[in-house]
């Protein structure tokens, strides 16, 4: 046993313990836990196509998912790795490849064992084109093959080192399923995945809900787990309810227990209730910001993007319009992931440089309206906002945005767009300053987000570098801090990459997208997974 | 015979021009089809898998040359398979039609009571109950789905809790969806009836009933009512159009499954066999409701038959 497996053993059971000693979130535990009974569930996150998360990957899928789906490798409150299917990573030398152990006592709902064979099935099913997987080939893109050493031994052999392999697994994206399932097809798949988590999928009505029911034969808690076994509920009703005041509607009325995608007011009517608690996350990887396209006119030129983060007042909105749920953040990382570093020095609000910067950049004209002019052209900044993505609450913040940085000069216009023209917007890099969100439970978000290789598109269109960054030095440092297992380093290259990005005014983080969950007070033993702040069912019982 | 051959040709005309607006008003607007096929927009698909999804689905045509497949396709009957639910088109319309028509339905019936009992008792009831009554349809006329949607709710589910908010098997979870597309349709409605009651109630037929010895009752029901529902019926099958389109807004806020709500995803991803479908559907039950409010109103209408 390798030094790098006893640490990442010790590091398991030590927050296993710490987290086993926390009281769950919810309500006081007013009685033992009670067995039986049907919980509703109501989410805004939008209905899946397929409820097999390997296929496409996105949020809607991961959050019924987790329901019948485990992974190999599962999250603390920190982001450090603990085991879950797997019990311990371990890499060689040189990190080519990674040896993953595995329970030898779990098996899939339909009766087929957990192992290494399984674990090969499911990553050559997610690399397989016919799978169109997104979000998990993606976190594979290093993974040349799984070789099956034993049946409790999974070797994976990778083109480069990958420091960000264990967290890439830890997702529900590359969750385990029952080989005998996947050999169903796709399609069947689709349908009704087979796992080995605490429930398991029972029916769909299309556009109306999912029933799940009680794995009985449950094993494999994740680390926190409030106890071990079957769950206590026997049926989960997943419903698809958009309208989030609705959703809120249908939780004061009692004909839903849980749900998810709150709207500000709504928590702050929640909070002050006795009926009713909120849970909250940080989602991980990229904090909410604003994106400022450093490869077109007018951010080319890095005056004027410091001119606008200096102007854009966002403290007093996020304050008024947020009723105190959100929390202004300086850091381009969600603050429940690792490395993240805060700079707030540098977007302090500062109406005589901006102004100063602006005229040293040319921006010296104005127009009737008291835009700024250079040439003739006036000072426009185009900033197309996605309203799937952002919360009313937020869309009023960048109004307040377009209406700070006005008394300098910019003429920022807002374009409400729906998801696929506000992508097609993105793509043609048609735009002046965004916001986009990127989930992902690692660090290595950083090097999606602003390493000059992806602002190539990949061939949909899409391109993760919106702020156009490309440095070679900051290419160097994150490609580094991918590759090195060292936490130190880590540290020193992640806190490096993130000053430059500061310093060049690149982006303007807003606050954590936060994941916020409504509940009647009669739901007990209810938590958040903290790899994806995703809603864990397997301790929850209701109150009857 | 002539009227029945030129509403058929007037009908085929609708669903050609209903199929090829929507053909080219989608394909149009940004947005790609092939990242609907493959897990919607921001997919990062690779290379392989778009150029295959392109070609099995013919996005690599000419724009022109898909439309003609489709078209030829629509004529044959065969609408196609949806891009994100990969299911047949007619498989997914089959299975959300039936609550969407249940529920336009249902609001056509609650508007026509409250529009028709509006109009006959605003006429009645003197100069006060006529300003109440115009007033009130005004209102409700001008009332959008979605605000009309988010009071009931707080009114009837949140604070009474009479009504549940979101859709249930039963009946009970009908009543805040129809309320909401039935109270601006009634408002709508109410306008159009009530001016030709109070039309037929200074006609001469409604005099020479009258003088016949006919009482107020007799007179309104079998004469003013019959005149009054004229525009009513007429209107009626504009109504069903109106009706779908309130479809998308409130089933998407009472999260009841149907076409509206159907359509308004299939737009956002792209979903063109999809939409193409729901719109042919849509247009042909609206072709249908207009011949047959045509029908209803010559029988409804004696000097329509004479002619």
């Amino acid at each position: 046993m390798s030094r790098r497996t006893i640490t990442l053993l010790a590091v398991a059971a030590a927050s296993a313990l710490l987290l086993a000693g926390c009281a769950p979130a919810a309500g006081p535990a007013t009685s033992a836990p009670a067995a039986g009974g049907t919980l509703t569930y109501a989410t805004g996150f939008g209905e899946p196509d397929c409820l097999d998360p390997h296929n496409g990957g996105n949020m809607p899928q991961a959050l019924v998912g987790t329901n019948f789906l485990e992974s190999l490798f599962s999250q603390d409150a920190d982001g450090a790795i603990v085991p879950w299917l797997a019990t311990a990573g371990t890499p060689s030398a040189d990190g080519l490849t990674w040896d993953i152990t595995l329970r030898d006592d779990v098996s899939f709902s339909d009766g087929t064992p957990f192992d290494a064979a399984a674990v090969k099935a499911n990553i050559e099913q997610i690399q397989d084109p016919a799978t169109a997987s997104s979000t998990g080939i993606l976190a594979l893109g290093k993974v040349q093959s799984v070789e099956v050493v034993d049946p409790t031994t999974a070797r994976f052999h990778l083109s480069e080192p990958d420091s960000a392999l264990l967290e890439s697994l830890a997702q529900t994206w590359l969750a385990m399923e029952s080989p005998a399932g996947l050999a169903r097809g796709l399609e069947a798949n689709c349908e009704a995945p087979i796992g080995t988590g605490p429930f398991i999928v029972d029916s769909w009505t299309k556009q109306d809900s999912i029933t799940l029911v009680r794995n009985e034969n449950y094993n494999s808690a994740p680390a926190g787990a409030a106890h071990e076994g079957p769950a206590y509920l026997d049926t989960i009703v997943w419903r698809f309810i958009p309208d989030s005041a609705t959703r809120f509607a249908a939780l004061q009325s009692g004909q839903v227990d849980v749900i998810d995608e709150m709207q500000p007011d709504n928590v702050v009517a929640a909070d002050s209730s006795d009926q009713f608690d909120v849970l909250t996350g940080a989602l991980p990887g990229a904090s909410i910001r604003l994106e400022l396209n450093s490869g077109f006119a007018p951010f080319d030129d890095e005056r004027v993007r410091k001119a606008f983060v200096h102007s854009a007042d966002v403290n007093p909105g996020i304050q008024s319009l947020f009723f105190g749920t959100a929390e202004r953040s300086y850091s381009v990382l969600s603050s429940s992931t690792p490395y993240g570093a805060s700079f707030p020095d540098d977007f302090t609000i500062d109406t005589d440089l901006a102004n100063q910067l602006l005229d040293e950049a040319g921006w010296t004209g104005r127009d009737s309206e008291g835009y700024r002019t250079k040439d003739g052209q006036r000072l426009v900044v185009d900033f197309p906002v996605s309203t799937n993505q952002s919360i009313p609450a937020e869309q009023s913040l960048f109004e307040q945005i377009q209406a700070t940085t006005k008394e300098v000069g910019f003429d920022v216009e807002l374009h409400p767009l729906d998801l696929s023209s506000w992508y097609s917007a993105l793509g043609s890099w048609d735009f002046g300053v965004t916001s986009a969100i990127y989930t992902k439970n690692s660090p290595d978000v950083l090097r999606i987000l602003y390493h000059s290789s992806n602002i190539v598109p990949a061939p949909s269109g899409y391109h993760a570098n919106n702020a156009h960054v490309s440095i070679p030095e900051l290419d160097s440092l994150l490609t580094e801090a991918g590759e090195t297992t060292d936490d130190a380093q880590r540290a020193s290259l992640y806190e490096q990459a993130q000053k430059i990005l500061s310093d060049g005014a690149y982006v303007l983080p807003l606050y954590d997208h936060l994941q916020k969950i409504g509940y009647s007070t009669k739901v007990h033993g209810l938590s958040l997974l903290p790899t994806l702040q995703i809603p864990y069912f397997g301790d929850v019982w209701v109150q009857q | 015979m002539r009227w029945l051959l030129l509403r058929l040709g007037g009908a085929v005309f609708v669903l050609w021009a209903a199929a090829t607006l929507t053909f080219f008003g989608l394909r149009l607007i940004p947005g790609d089809p092939a990242q609907a096929i493959l897990g919607g927009p921001g997919s990062q698909a690779s290379a392989e898998a778009l150029a295959q999804v392109r070609a099995e689905y013919g996005l690599d045509q000419p724009l022109f040359t898909q439309y003609l497949t489709q078209l030829g396709r629509l004529v044959t009957g065969d609408l196609g398979t949806s891009y994100s639910l990969r299911t047949p088109v007619v498989e997914v319309i089959g299975s959300q039609i039936g609550g969407t028509l249940l529920l336009a339905a249902l609001a056509l019936i609650v508007a026509w009571a409250i529009a028709l009992g509006l109009a006959l008792w605003s006429t009645r009831g003197g100069r006060i109950a006529a300003g109440v009554g115009s007033a009130l349809e005004i209102v409700a006329a001008a009332v959008p789905h979605f605000w009309l949607a988010t009071v009931l709710v707080l009114v009837f589910s949140t604070t009474l809790r009479w009504f549940p908010a979101v859709s249930t098997a039963g009946p009970e979870g009908l009543v805040l969806p129809v309320l909401t597309l039935a109270l601006p349709l009634a408002g709508f409605l109410g306008q159009v009836m009530r001016e030709s009651v109070l039309d037929a109630l200074d006609a001469p037929f409604t005099l020479s009933a009258r003088a016949r010895g006919e009482g107020e009752g007799g007179v309104r029901w079998r004469h003013v009512l019959r005149h009054g529902s004229l525009p009513g019926i007429a209107l009626s099958g504009w109504a069903f159009g109106w009706l779908i389109s309130g479809a998308v807004v409130v089933e998407t806020i009472f999260a009841r499954p149907g076409l509206g709500r159907t359509l308004l995803n299939a737009v956002q991803l792209r979903d063109v066999p999809l939409v193409v479908g729901m719109v042919l559907v849509v247009a042909l039950g609206y072709v249908v409701m207009t011949v047959a409010t045509d029908a209803a109103t010559r029988v409804a209408d004696p000097r329509m038959r004479a002619s």
